[in-house]
């Protein structure tokens, strides 16, 4: 019950990184979160593609 | 014609940056420049709405992946995923009542709404930054529902500082710094999308004619696009202490800057 509570907490997951977290574990960046950068970039590129020829 | 011009490049990457980490700005402070480096309002206003619909997802996104915000998509929504909802939904509606406004050509006077938007952003950036030393408060969600709904009504008339309002207005009811960014990022982003909607159909629904210019479009796009994936890192990274003074003191330059344009500049 308790631990539903905390979950619910409006900012729980920022508040835990914040205050489990030292600054340099914090700058870490997850594979997982890298590889979905590099999608969104791929998008961009895509994107840019696209008006280069439409506009 | 695709041209990507370095300086509203550099300008849109500037301000989103700030507005996907400190939730206000892009608009407010982007707008103006491009009419002072001799845009005009339809190459402008429907480009940022694009841009910003577009990037605002994007930096929810990411705030989500890098922790700031932990939004619930499927039924029962949770908490934060309610207050984005409420929020946009106030915005949408103000957006779609800003935008029939101005084809109806129903002027109000700008420069007093604006005056009255810039002090209420002052006045609640000194407020900010007095509370910098309090504890973090709970959560208030009257005084949020209020704030959404006074935000939303200073953009309906026209009078712009959405982002600020909301921003400030989430920290008062007592949600923490990091999360009211990515709460702003998104519910921005859904109504950027309303505003496009209601930028195309309003005149089809009242017969007129109207040539959105996209000259804009890759420039404002591309500063934007590359600052929505880096603006939720810098929020995970930076502590949220350091947050709890950016916030309020770009909030009270964003309220000068207004009053400066409207009086000085």
């Amino acid at each position: 019950m308790e631990s539903e509570i905390l979950i619910d907490e409006i900012g729980y997951k920022a508040k835990l990184i914040e205050e489990e977290m030292t600054f340099f574990e914090r700058m870490k960046i997850e594979k997982s979160t890298l590889k979905r950068m590099l999608i969104a970039l791929f998008i961009y590129v895509s994107v840019m593609i696209i008006l280069s020829i439409t506009l | 014609m695709f041209e990507l011009v370095p300086i509203v490049i550099i300008l849109a990457f500037l301000f989103e940056t700030m507005d996907s980490s400190a939730g206000m700005g892009f608009g407010t402070g982007l707008t103006p420049l491009l009419f002072v480096i001799g845009y005009e309002p339809l190459q402008v206003v429907p480009i940022l709405l694009i841009s910003e619909a577009i990037t605002g997802f994007t930096a929810g996104f990411f705030h989500q992946e890098f922790g700031n915000v932990n939004f619930k998509l499927k039924k029962p929504f949770n908490k934060v995923t309610k207050i984005m909802i409420n929020i946009a939904l106030f915005g949408i509606f103000a957006i779609i009542l800003s935008v029939f406004l101005t084809y109806y050509s129903l002027e109000i006077d700008k420069s007093i709404i604006k005056s009255y938007v810039a002090i209420l952003v002052i006045i609640m950036g000194i407020i900010a930054m007095f509370k910098l030393r309090n504890k973090s408060s709970s959560y208030k969600p009257k005084l949020l529902i209020f704030f959404s709904a006074l935000a939303g009504f200073n953009k309906g008339i026209g009078a712009g500082g959405y982002g600020p309002v909301v921003m400030l207005g989430q920290i008062f009811s007592g949600i923490y710094e990091k999360t009211a960014t990515a709460i702003v990022s998104v519910s921005e982003a859904l109504v950027s999308v309303a505003g496009v909607c209601s930028f195309v159909m309003m005149p089809v629904l009242l017969n007129q004619d109207i040539e959105i210019d996209f000259y804009l479009l890759p420039s404002v796009f591309t500063g934007g696009f590359i600052a929505a994936l880096i603006s939720p890192y810098i929020v995970r990274v930076l502590p949220n202490r350091i947050w709890k003074f950016i916030i309020p003191i770009y909030a009270l330059s964003i309220g000068i800057y207004i009053l400066a344009k409207l009086y000085i500049l």
